[in-house]
């Protein structure tokens, strides 16, 4: 339709401008059947600037060193400092068809004038080297280095990493001093040695598909094995991608939840609270029949720890008894916390309490059942619940016994039972 | 014949097509007898190539070969046959998120058909036009939905690869240099744990 246009109309350059909007706007089986938006480059269907490494170094960066020209201008100059990563895609793309990475010749300057270091710095961020650099070879003989880069929003060193990947190819500097004393017009090339390859693609977190939903044909097959792979990468990938940062988190999330909805409710909870993570494979449990386990463990346990603390308080010196109590009111405050009535859990410990002093002498229970009987320093405590009364006067009991059994000084009887 | 010899591109360029760009620009041009360019996938018809005998006869690309063919029962060659995994998949046009076409993978079998054979790791998708896009659909566009069953094309194109333990894509895409590698993972987390706290 837009090639009709193109022969009918006979202002060229009016029907030339609809071209490229309608190759912009329409689909993309009628732009394979227009030229290229680009205009720049003509890159058949169905074909991919893939490069390897040793076409990068080999081919394409000496080209550029020794001022040879490279035909179909695929790769081009870019002022690093100039451009964002996210700009990098609409300023390097080749042709029309969807890319998974960019390529550009940079021209390295110096951060310093004396250094050696690099200036990475853009207006939104910076790219910051990671890892050590990789030594490429062409057929076992060394022809350069790649290094590593990520880029970093904001400013050193508080940069919020990004999932911009940048590998940044140089040619080895004997590569050059070679081509120097072999090539006879290259005696410029040592000052051309700022030139770098780089090639710049985002780190692919979950899926390759995610990360290009254009390319990602949504057929069946494809979301069934994404579900699985989330469901087998599982939790400690969204752990580190969680810790990758909360931008990146978010963003990862939001092209899931764009791209594929199903999987919406397996991601959304990431922004949570890390407890809640177990119930996203069971997202129809409830929490009761967890709770209920746990408040009767806690009864058991607490039925049990004032016997043990009491017997140790008994054991050790008097001043231990404050961090016993305070260890104990802990235990009561998570108690509260967790179960709806504490009420109920402390008749509960309070009855086990009972038994606990019942049973190994007679004269407990009998000091229980019996208050008058009671040494007369305990009418200090004023206690009008009288479950509460009941538990005190046992731990009293049992406490006045040993303290009277030993000859120690004896404190405020009721300062471990602060309640 | 194997390589891109009638496309003169610089070195970098591969013939990696989409699934989309094969069942539109490749299959449907020609179902519909438009001219298409780059003519680079040979059209083998029903010749029994085995496997690992397309060398030479497909569009080879790394370690992938393209090649036409026509809709058949049964896929039966010299020593084999391609056995169906019966799982369709339809191939969604990104543009206009229509179904233009139906990718269906096979399995290559050493043997006697139907049950005889010994499983291969080779595999083949075979993409063909959706029910719905006909042949005649002028230019590949427009009046899909008119032609609602019969008429459909009878070629199909073929990617045949042999599947390895390494690489379990399906094949889409071999990301040899733009995926990081296992020690660049590694040096990345470890970079986390530079400037991140954690969420309490």
């Amino acid at each position: 339709m837009s090639l009709q246009l193109l022969l009918c109309t006979p202002r060229l350059s009016f029907s030339v401008i609809i071209l490229i909007f309608f190759s912009l706007v329409m689909s993309e089986e009628e732009v394979s059947l227009s030229v290229n938006v680009n205009g720049q480059s003509k890159v058949p269907p169905g074909f991919r600037f893939h490069p390897t490494e040793e076409e990068l170094l080999h081919y394409y960066l000496r080209k550029k060193v020794a001022y040879e020209k490279i035909d179909l201008d695929v790769i081009r100059d870019v002022d690093l400092n100039k451009l964002e990563p996210w700009d990098i895609q609409e300023k390097c793309k080749i042709g029309s068809t969807p890319q998974n990475d960019w390529y550009f010749f940079s021209h390295k300057d110096k951060k310093y004038p004396t250094g050696t270091r690099t200036n990475r710095a853009t207006a939104a961020g910076f790219w910051k080297a990671t890892g050590r650099d990789k030594v490429i070879y062409s057929s076992f003989t060394r022809i350069g280095m790649r290094k590593t880069l990520v880029f970093y929003k904001g400013r050193a060193p508080h940069g919020q990493k990004s999932d911009w990947i940048m590998h940044e190819y140089r040619l080895d500097d004997n590569t050059i001093a070679n081509q120097d004393a072999s090539g006879p017009n290259l005696c410029d090339s040592t000052q051309e040695d700022g030139w770098v390859v780089c090639r710049v693609f985002k780190k692919k977190n979950y899926h390759k598909s995610l990360e290009s939903p254009q390319r990602s044909l949504s057929g069946s097959l494809d979301s069934r094995t994404q579900l699985q792979s989330l469901n087998k990468d599982g939790v400690l990938d969204q752990l580190l991608v969680y810790m990758g940062g909360n931008r990146s988190c978010k963003q990862e999330i939001e092209s899931i939840t764009t791209n594929h909805n199903v999987l919406q409710q397996f991601v959304t909870p990431i922004n949570e609270r890390f407890y809640q993570l177990p119930r996203l494979d069971s997202p129809t449990m409830t929490m009761s029949p967890h709770y209920s386990l746990v408040s009767t463990n806690f009864n058991q346990e607490l039925s049990f720890k004032p016997h043990v603390t009491d017997f140790l308080t008994e054991a050790d010196q008097p001043t231990n008894m404050d961090h016993d109590s305070r260890e104990r009111l802990d235990n009561w405050a998570d108690l509260e916390r967790l179960v709806a009535t504490p009420l109920n859990v402390q008749i509960n410990s309070s009855k086990q309490l009972y038994s606990c002093y019942g049973e190994p002498s007679e004269n407990f229970c009998f000091s229980l059942d019996n208050d008058e009987q009671e040494p007369p320093h305990l009418g200090d405590s004023t206690t009008s619940d009288k479950s509460n009364h009941v538990v005190y006067t046992s731990e009293i009991d049992l406490w006045s016994f040993a303290q009277s059994s030993s000859s120690s000084s004896s404190p405020d009887p009721l300062c471990h039972l602060s309640v | 014949m194997a390589d891109n010899n009638n496309v003169n591109l610089p070195p970098g360029f591969r013939f990696c097509p989409t699934d989309e760009e094969l069942v539109v620009h490749f299959l449907q041009r020609k179902a519909s007898l438009l001219p298409y360019h780059p003519d680079i996938i040979p059209d083998l018809d029903l010749y029994p190539f085995d496997p690992w005998d397309l060398d030479g006869k497909a569009m080879a690309e790394g370690k992938k070969w393209y090649y036409y063919s026509r809709r058949t029962q049964n896929r039966i060659t010299t020593n084999g046959y391609w056995k169906s995994l019966g799982c369709d998949e339809q191939i969604i046009s990104s543009s206009s998120s229509k179904r233009v076409g139906v990718k269906k993978y096979y399995v290559f079998h050493i043997g006697e058909a139907p049950d005889e054979g010994v499983k291969t790791n080779w595999i083949m998708q075979e993409f063909r036009l959706s029910d719905g896009s006909s042949s005649s659909s002028s230019s590949g566009r427009s009046k899909r939905k008119g032609q609602s069953k019969t008429d459909f094309s009878k070629w199909v194109i073929c990617r045949v690869f042999e599947h390895s333990c390494d690489n379990d894509d399906d094949g889409d895409d071999d990301n040899d240099g733009i995926e990081l590698s296992c020690l660049d993972e590694v040096f990345l987390s470890l970079d986390d744990f530079d400037d991140v706290s954690f969420p309490n």
